[in-house]
C-alpha cells in the first residue's frame, strides 16, 4: 500500500504561485547585483562524493548530510554547500585561471536538520566567492556587495553584523587546550553560554588571554565595542581590531552606519573554517541569519591550490518567506488578455495571441470549447480584456 | 521575533514559571496578570512592554529557536534533551536538581559483559552520556514513572531527574552516578540578541541582580 504518495518529505516544500514568484524575485535581484559587479555563474552537481565535504579546514558532521551510494558503492552526498564544490573547481579545472576569480552560484542546498525543527532541508542558496586578491580589498568588496544585497530587500529593519574569527583563533591558541576542550570553548563562545564559559575560563585564573575571551564574547553592538575591546585585548590581537575598525568605518562611509552591528565574540562554528572577517545579515522577523559569509583562506589549499578566498551566501527561501510575510502576500500579475477561438479559428487565435505577446502584452489562450466558460475564466484570472477570434475577425470585450 | 519595541518571553509552565514570576515581582514588575491568568496563555506585564507566553518546556526551546519569542526560561534538562540553536546567557540558579543514573540498591550496574538496558524519559541525554563513556546500551523510552522499569525487570538502570532522591529510596533504588547538574537557564534567540541587545541585556542583568 502506498503511504507517502501525496506528501513531500519533511523539510521540503512545493513553492506555489506567489511563493515561487517571491523566491524567483529574490534570485533575480541577486543575479542582477552579482553579474553587475562582473561575477560569473557556475553550476555544480547536486550530487557529489562525500570526500569533497570532508576536509581538514571544514567537514560536515555525518548527521547533517543526505547520503547515498552510487553504482560502485561509493559514498555520495546531496550538496550541503556550494563553496566546497567551487573550491574543488578552483583546485582542478580553474587552477591555471588568472586570479582573482569572481564566481557566483544560485542552486539548491541539502541539509538533514533534526526532525520537527521547522527548518528547510532543501533551499535555494545564492552567493559569491572571491578567490585570490589582496585581503583588505577583497574583504571590502565582499562586504559591500553583501551590504548591497541586504539593502536590495527594501526592508528598514535589517541588520548587518561583522566580526573577525581571528580573535578567537589567536586568543584560544594561547591557552594550551586539548582538542575537545577547545571545541567546548568554541561552542560556549558561539552560543554565548556565559555560565559555562565563565566556569571554564575560571580555571585559567588571571590569564589575560582567557580573560579576553570572556570579555570579547560579551562585546557586541555598536561602534563603542571597539574602545571597550582595546581595554581588554592583549597587544598581539590589536592589529585584528584595527583592521575590523577600518572595515567598520568604510561600511559606515557607504551609508550603512545605522544598520551595522559588531560582534567581537565570533568563533568559527565547529571547525576552524573562517580565518578572518566574518559577517551575517538579519531581517527582523526571521529567527536566523539570512546571509552569512566571511574569509576562508585555508579551504582551497585542501583542494591543491593555496589561495586566500572570501565570499557569502544568501538563503533565498528565508528571504522570500520573510518578504512575502511582510507584504501580506503579493499579487501575481494577471494576463492582460484572454483569447477564445471559435470552432475552425484555432490557428488564427494562436497567431493573434503571438501578435499581442510580440506587442509586449501578456496573452493567455483559452483551452475551453465554450465561449461563456472562457469569459468566466478571463474574469477569474483577472484579465483586463477578452478577445474572441472568429472567421470575421477579432472582437474585444473589456472586463470591468 | 516579536515586534521591535516589545520583548516576548516564554516561560516553562509550572515550577519554573512560578519561580520566574516570583523573580519578576522582586524586580518590581506588576505580576497580577501573571498570577491571575485563568486559562490565558499570552499575558502582559503592565508598563514593561513585556509579553509572557506560557508553554511546555520543549516548546519554549522551539519558540525561542524560531524567533517567535525573544527569550525563554527553561531547564537545562530540556536544553540537553532537545538541543537547538540559541544563546544560553544565564544560569538562573533556581529549579536546581540533577540527571543521575540509578539502579536497584546493591546491584553492580557496570558489572558483567552483557549490554545493559536503560529506561528513561530522556533518550538523548542517556545516549549522549553512554556515548561519552563509549559504552553500548539499549535505551527504552518510558513516559511515566521511570522508577518502575528496574522493578519490573525491563531495565538494569534508569537515567532520570533526581531532586531529593526520595522516590528512588522508597522504591529500593539508589544513585549509581551523577550525569549532569540541572538548573533554570535564560535562553535568547540569536537574532533577537543582536536586534534588541540593550533591552535583553538590561532585563537579564535585572533578573540576575534580583537573584543575588
Amino acid at each position: 500500500m502506498k503511504k507517502y504518495d501525496l506528501l513531500t518529505p519533511e523539510g521540503t516544500r512545493d513553492l506555489i504561485y506567489e511563493e515561487c514568484a517571491a523566491l524567483r524575485n529574490v534570485g533575480e535581484k541577486l543575479r542582477k547585483i552579482f553579474t553587475g559587479h562582473g561575477y560569473t555563474e557556475v553550476i555544480t552537481p547536486g550530487l557529489e562524493f562525500f570526500d569533497v565535504f570532508n576536509n581538514k579546514s571544514r567537514h560536515y558532521p555525518q548527521e547533517v548530510l543526505y547520503k547515498l551510494t552510487d553504482g560502485k558503492g561509493r559514498l555520495m552526498v546531496m550538496r550541503p554547500d556550494s563553496t566546497m564544490p567551487i573550491a574543488r573547481i578552483v583546485g582542478t579545472r580553474l587552477r591555471t585561471a588568472p586570479m582573482p576569480l569572481k564566481l557566483f552560484c544560485n542552486q539548491t542546498i541539502y541539509r538533514a536538520n533534526p526532525k520537527e525543527s521547522g527548518r528547510d532541508d532543501e533551499f535555494f542558496q545564492s552567493g559569491i566567492e572571491i578567490i585570490g586578491g589582496e585581503v583588505m580589498r577583497a574583504d571590502m568588496e565582499a562586504l559591500s556587495i553583501a551590504a548591497e544585497v541586504m539593502q536590495s530587500f527594501e526592508v528598514d529593519d535589517y541588520r548587518f553584523e561583522i566580526g573577525d574569527s581571528g580573535f578567537f583563533t589567536l586568543l584560544s591558541s594561547k591557552l594550551g587546550m586539548k582538542e575537545q576542550e577547545l571545541e567546548d570553548l568554541r561552542e560556549y563562545v558561539m552560543s554565548k553560554n556565559y555560565p559555562a564559559l565563565d566556569e571554564m575560563l575560571a580555571g585559567y585564573g588571571d590569564n589575560k588571554y582567557a580573560k579576553a575571551i570572556g570579555s570579547m564574547t560579551r562585546l557586541f553592538g555598536g561602534s563603542d565595542v571597539f574602545a571597550a575591546a582595546r581595554a581588554v585585548l592583549p597587544e598581539e590581537a590589536l592589529p585584528i581590531l584595527d583592521r575590523l575598525e577600518r572595515v567598520h568605518e568604510s561600511l559606515c562611509a557607504l551609508g550603512m552606519g545605522g544598520k551595522i552591528t559588531v560582534d567581537l565574540g565570533f568563533a568559527a562554528k565547529s571547525d576552524a573554517y573562517y580565518t578572518g572577517i566574518v559577517f551575517n545579515g538579519y531581517i527582523s522577523g526571521y529567527g536566523m541569519p539570512v546571509l552569512s559569509g566571511g574569509r576562508y583562506d585555508r579551504l582551497i589549499a585542501d583542494f591543491g591550490v593555496d589561495t586566500p578566498a572570501t565570499g557569502f551566501a544568501v538563503n533565498e527561501n528565508a528571504v522570500a518567506a520573510a518578504l512575502l510575510k511582510r507584504s501580506g502576500g503579493m499579487l501575481l500579475p494577471a494576463p492582460d488578455v484572454m483569447i477564445y477561438a471559435e470552432d475552425g479559428c484555432i490557428a488564427d487565435a494562436i497567431v493573434h495571441c503571438r501578435k499581442l505577446i510580440a506587442d509586449g502584452m501578456t496573452a493567455e489562450y483559452s483551452d475551453l470549447a465554450d465561449v461563456n466558460a472562457s469569459r468566466e475564466l478571463a474574469k477569474t484570472r483577472k484579465c483586463r480584456r477578452f478577445d474572441i477570434v472568429s472567421e470575421t475577425g477579432v472582437t474585444s470585450e473589456e472586463i470591468g | 521575533m516579536a515586534e521591535n519595541t516589545a520583548i516576548r518571553i516564554a516561560l516553562t509552565k509550572g515550577r519554573l514559571e512560578k519561580d520566574t514570576v516570583g523573580l519578576f515581582e522582586k524586580m518590581g514588575f506588576d505580576v497580577t496578570e501573571l498570577r491571575e491568568k485563568g486559562r490565558r496563555l499570552i499575558l502582559t506585564i503592565p508598563g514593561q512592554n513585556i509579553e509572557v507566553v506560557l508553554a511546555k518546556a520543549a516548546d519554549v526551546i522551539t519558540y525561542v529557536g524560531l524567533g517567535a519569542c525573544d527569550i525563554g526560561v527553561v531547564g537545562k534538562d530540556t536544553i540537553l534533551e532537545h538541543g537547538g540553536t540559541y544563546f544560553e546567557i544565564a544560569d538562573l540558579g533556581f529549579g536546581r536538581c540533577k540527571f543521575a543514573l540509578a539502579g536497584k540498591k546493591g546491584t553492580d550496574f557496570y558489572g558483567g559483559v552483557g549490554v545493559k538496558t536503560v529506561a528513561t524519559k530522556y533518550p538523548n541525554v542517556t545516549r549522549h552520556f553512554f556515548e561519552s563513556k563509549r559504552m553500548d546500551v539499549d535505551i527504552v523510552k518510558i513516559e511515566g514513572s521511570v522508577e518502575l522499569a528496574p522493578l519490573l525487570r525491563i531495565a538494569d538502570g534508569i537515567v532520570d531527574i533526581v531532586e531529593t532522591g526520595t522516590t528512588l529510596r522508597e522504591n529500593g533504588l539508589e544513585v549509581i552516578e551523577d550525569v549532569v547538574p540541572i538548573s533554570a537557564r535564560l535562553i535568547v534567540n540569536t537574532v533577537s540578541m543582536k536586534l534588541k541587545k540593550e533591552r535583553i541585556e538590561e532585563l537579564a542583568a535585572a533578573m540576575q541582580n534580583a537573584l543575588a
